[in-house]
């Protein structure tokens, strides 16, 4: 039973896909301006990653090798068509805000990594604890980065609307003297570079506990 | 069988059910972000109707300009049209909406999508920009096509941007001949 449990927390920690692994960050850098969007991206990539895992582990013994990456490819664009639809039926503005990274899901290394790494030798139920893992790892890091950048850069956190809030916090120092440079691209790479060095010596420490 | 043929069979079932899974989720969706798409679409036109009702979109063909129209009516008499319209400005392709009484007169108009340049051209997307051609576009009262047809200060305000105005004029005009010619001017 721990074993599993380690299937589902490595993706947090020890295996963390942005921090550790260093996966998947050209969507990490691009759309983490925004707390929703990094939330929404994270979310979409979950539900991917947690069905693409199961589909290709159960999978495993009837996709030859030979033909494994176009069919994983396939697999997942079908997954990733689906959550699109799924927005542009019901959250059109966070579908516009993700923009292109939406679609380019089906390319993410995360993705293509756990199914070529993991679902392809593992049964369904480690399969599916890693893909949940891994996504809600990812989740995690793109909101602790967008939190950071939107706060610092915009002095916002921007969550979704409802009928009678438009979804914005105002943070009142920031708000007035937003640092901006962190809003920009160079400062997600430039946040990236204070965050890895950070989060790799945490999980030292964490592993050296145990 | 031989291998590769296994493998092809292999793909294409994958493939296949891919398809029919997506095609039952399209079926699902579509309808659903039609309906989102078009909300969008009268939300956008509101602000241009004049409180006026809008009608349903007709696609118009063999017009250089027009696209599109969605007739306005009111008690159920049309009694004007709002209007998509494509012109060509001083960084391509620019589209418009823009709304008109029966007679050709413009009573809103709306740039909703452009390449022209920051801080010149790309003010014809502001609210202001747009006022100085309403209620143009009739036989005694033509749209202004030319700065010199313009107030000293609108003349001033679209300095340096000449081209568009030109391009936006020349679109709004197009718009006006075509509800003139459907027959509503009198």
């Amino acid at each position: 039973m721990s074993g599993r449990i380690k299937e589902f927390t490595k993706g947090f920690f020890s295996e963390n896909p942005t921090f550790i692994v260093v996966l998947g960050l050209c969507p990490t850098l691009s759309v983490s301006t925004q707390v929703s969007n990094g939330l929404g991206m994270g979310l979409a990539a979950t539900f991917v990653l947690f069905f693409s895992n199961i589909i290709i582990s159960s999978m495993r013994k009837i996709i030859p090798d030979s033909i494994h990456i176009p069919a994983y490819i396939v697999i997942i664009s079908t997954l990733v068509t689906l959550i699109q639809m799924f927005l542009q039926a019901y959250m059109p503005s966070l579908n516009e805000a993700l923009g292109v990274y939406l679609p380019l899901i089906v390319v993410n290394c995360i993705i293509l990594g756990r199914a070529e790494a993991f679902a392809k030798y593992r049964g369904v139920a480690d399969s599916a604890l890693d893909g949940l893992g891994m996504g809600l790892g990812l989740t995690m890091n793109l909101v602790f980065i967008s939190l950071i950048r939107e706060v610092i850069g915009n002095g916002t956190i921007t969550l979704f609307p409802t009928k009678n809030w438009n979804g914005v916090i105002n943070i009142p120092l920031f708000g007035t003297y937003p640092v901006r440079v962190l809003a920009a691209s160079a400062g997600a790479l430039l946040l990236m570079g204070y965050l890895m060095p950070l989060f790799k010596d945490l999980v030292a420490k964490m592993e050296a506990k145990k | 069988m031989t291998k590769n043929a296994r493998y092809t069979l292999i793909l294409f079932s994958i493939c296949a059910v891919c398809a029919l899974i997506l095609a039952i989720a399209n079926s699902i969706f579509s309808p659903i972000i039609a309906t989102h798409q078009q909300e969008a679409n009268n939300a956008a036109m509101k602000p241009l109707s004049s409180g006026y009702t809008i009608g349903e979109a007709l696609a118009v063909e063999g017009n250089a300009n027009v696209t599109m129209e969605y007739p306005l009516t009111e008690k159920g008499k049309v009694v004007g049209y709002i209007l998509a319209i494509t012109g060509k400005g001083y960084g391509g392709a620019f589209d418009l909406l823009a709304s008109y009484k029966s007679n050709g007169a413009l009573i809103a108009a709306q740039m909703m999508k452009d390449n022209e340049t920051p801080g010149l051209g790309k003010k014809s997307e502001e609210d202001w920009y747009m006022k100085k051609f309403i209620g143009t576009g009739t036989k005694d009262k033509p749209v202004p096509t030319a700065k010199s047809q313009l107030s000293s200060a609108d003349s001033d305000a679209i300095s340096g941007a000449s081209v568009t105005f030109g391009g936006v004029s020349k679109a709004l005009a197009a718009g006006a001949a075509y509800v003139v010619a459907k027959g509503g001017s009198k």
